[in-house]
């Protein structure tokens, strides 16, 4: 099993009574109300909570990416993991990812990776993602058009990271007469690549044709389950017996030293995350095409209404959440390995506005008592 | 030869490009092509109904929306002009009356920009299609579901209230039409840009209406659809929202009907 330590990096100063006031965190919540101090102490304090990831033994560190939102705090990836490439000396420095369809350029993210592999010394793990909905209206680029942009990226940077010299790009969404581009990566062919999938059948059969690592998002276990059962299959079916660290298993998970603790401890970061940094209704979530009708099909036909209902006992009853003490989280995750048959797990560790003494005590026995037995 | 389509409000399908598209049509009369706006697709309207007591009235729908086959070719409204202007000779519409009703509106607008001579007389019924940033157009694609009747309707109790749980099949549909409509008009925002410079080739007389409770579209757009659309006249509707033949089929009927008849120029 394989560890990697996730962070989101919330805006932790939303008010207590957001969810009545607000539609959502992201693209409408006025950017007044960041408080720039508080930015200051938000960024060096989750930077230092993934150096301690590092120091703990995770086998990665990992940052995404997300615009206009409090829901977290990386409109660019990148940056976030050059600060992190040399002060941290083992972990994978994971981006998970950088939103290509919605870029102008993919080619700035090739570039970009690239550099990064030589900052951390071959340590970087690349994400594609084609962005949350909300993000087709921050930047304006056509939701109906965002599969097609995100393949034709991405087979524009691998073809930038594999080709010795100077090509011509054209493709129905981006046109390059020159590219050419400096730094080429320093792992060979190029860094490993991190898909996350909801559930498509498409994007598994494309994830698994490439062999690359399908990563989950929040989402009930049954679900989940269904996911890597249909990845598993797409893999056969393209020939390939799937190696089980390519199967992620994304969780937000809270340890404390017993059960009642974790949960009187969790409780509240957990509804913040779920009920504040997650609310948004269907039009920003589902802009026009960006699902297919197949996969608007199977949503609507899944029951599954979001996670504006879920108390924090659905929450952890679904296995969206996993918290308790150190026995009890082991116990639930070796059970959900045998269920689900993942090799990795992307654990978000500081979740909504939990406090910095509770995130770093939650990694300690995390590290100490769960994840050598699950190894 | 033209192709027949003379079904009383039935449905017709017409092969074109790499699909085929819906053509609902009725009455008999001079012929009246009338081009839906982003909700709309694929119905028989008392507008429709009415308008062919005087007209034959042709109404297909988009490529994408209703019944029409998503047809990969046509990605944008250049594409729909070229589209629409091989419809128009495959039905052997030499020049109809052209009718659109908001994207429907822009429509019309470019098809009569683009080829004068095929316009026998073009309403905009509350079009969009200008830009004019100091009087933006509602995002449609950013109003939540629950909030769309009251955007579109002058008075919501109109509209039929749900019962029960919405069919997924209806949400289905929606949600097409609505991934056409953004195909089309996602960027730039719900208007060509370099419109309004060429509006002034357009030869049709012309009518424009605006729903004076418009919700969507700004009294702005109108307005200049008139003002440079050469001999232009523009009327507005009291009590009326942006869906405005379908909260007002008969008074909009009439007043299409009236102009039409008016019109020396209506199509042969």
């Amino acid at each position: 099993m394989k560890f990697t330590y996730f962070h989101l990096m919330p805006y932790a100063g939303l008010p207590d009574d957001f969810e009545k006031r607000f539609s959502s965190p992201s693209l409408t919540y006025p950017n007044g109300f960041f408080d720039p101090q508080l930015g200051v102490e938000l960024y060096h304090r989750y930077l230092d909570e993934l150096e301690y990831a590092d120091e703990l033994g995770f086998d990665g560190i990992a940052v995404n990416e997300h615009h206009q939102s409090a829901y977290g705090l990386m409109p660019s990836p990148n940056l976030m993991a050059a600060a992190l490439a040399r002060r941290t000396s083992n972990a994978r420095l994971m981006v998970l990812g950088n939103a290509i369809g919605i870029r102008g350029n993919p080619l700035r993210v090739a570039e970009e990776i690239a550099m990064l592999d030589h900052l951390s010394r071959g340590r970087v793990v690349s994400g594609f993602v084609r962005g949350i909905g909300w993000e087709y209206f921050a930047h304006s680029v056509n939701p109906t058009r965002s599969r097609a942009r995100f393949e034709e990226a991405h087979d524009l940077i691998i073809k930038a990271w594999t080709t010795r010299e100077p090509f011509q790009w054209v493709s129905p969404n981006y046109e390059f007469r020159y590219v050419n581009v400096w730094p080429r990566p320093l792992q060979q062919p190029h860094p490993p690549i991190y898909i996350p999938g909801a559930g498509s059948t498409e994007t598994m059969r494309w994830v698994a044709q490439h062999q690359y690592s399908y990563m989950s998002v929040y989402a009930p276990s049954t679900l989940t389950k269904r996911w890597f059962d249909g990845y598993r299959t797409a893999s056969e079916e393209a020939g390939i017996d799937p190696d089980p660290e390519k199967i992620v298993f994304s969780v937000p998970l809270y340890v404390a030293e017993t059960d009642e603790l974790a949960h009187a401890q969790a409780r509240g970061p957990v509804e913040w995350l779920f009920h504040k940094g997650l609310k948004q209704g269907f039009e920003i979530i589902f802009p026009p095409g960006y699902m297919t009708p197949g996969s608007m099909r199977g949503m609507l036909s899944s029951g599954f209404a979001g996670f504006e209902n879920m108390t924090y006992e659905d929450l952890l009853r679904e296995h969206i959440v996993i918290a308790g003490s150190p026995d009890t989280v082991g116990e639930t995750l070796e059970r959900l390995r045998d269920q689900l048959g993942f090799g990795a797990m992307n654990v978000l560790m500081c979740i909504g506005d939990m406090p910095h003494e509770h995130v770093i005590s939650s990694m300690d026995l995390f590290a100490a008592k769960v994840m050598p037995a699950l190894r | 030869m033209p192709e027949a389509i003379t079904t009383q409000g039935g449905v017709e399908r017409l092969a074109i490009g790499d699909g085929e598209i819906a053509i609902l049509s009725g009455g008999e009369g001079p012929p009246l092509l009338f081009l839906h706006g982003g909700g709309g697709a694929g119905e028989w309207q008392a507008a429709h109904a009415l308008l062919a007591a005087s007209h034959r009235v042709i109404a297909p729908d988009h490529p994408g929306f209703g019944e029409s086959d998503e047809l990969p070719e046509v990605e944008g409204v250049d594409d729909l002009v070229y589209h629409y202007l091989e419809v128009m000779d495959r039905l052997g519409l030499e020049r109809p009356a052209i009718v659109g009703h908001s994207f429907g509106g822009w429509l019309a607008a470019e098809i009569a920009v683009h080829s004068p001579e095929r316009v026998g007389a073009l309403v905009l019924l509350s079009p969009v299609g200008l830009r004019i940033p100091e009087h933006p157009i509602t995002d449609v694609f950013f109003v939540p579901p629950p909030e769309i009747p009251a955007m579109i309707f002058h008075d919501p109790s109109k509209l039929p209230a749900p019962d029960g749980p919405p069919d997924p099949d209806v949400l289905l549909a929606i949600y097409r039409d609505s991934t056409a409509l953004a195909r089309y008009t996602w960027s730039p925002f719900m208007a060509n840009p370099k419109l309004e410079r060429r509006l002034h080739r357009v030869k049709a007389p012309t009518l424009v209406v605006w729903a004076e409770s418009d919700r969507v579209v700004p009294r702005e757009h109108a307005e200049r659809y008139a003002q440079l659309i050469p001999g232009a006249r523009l009327q507005t509707i009291p009590e009326c929202g942006h869906a405005l033949h379908l909260e007002l089929p008969d008074e909009v009927a009439a007043m299409v009907g009236a102009f039409l008849a008016d019109s020396a120029a209506v199509a042969r």
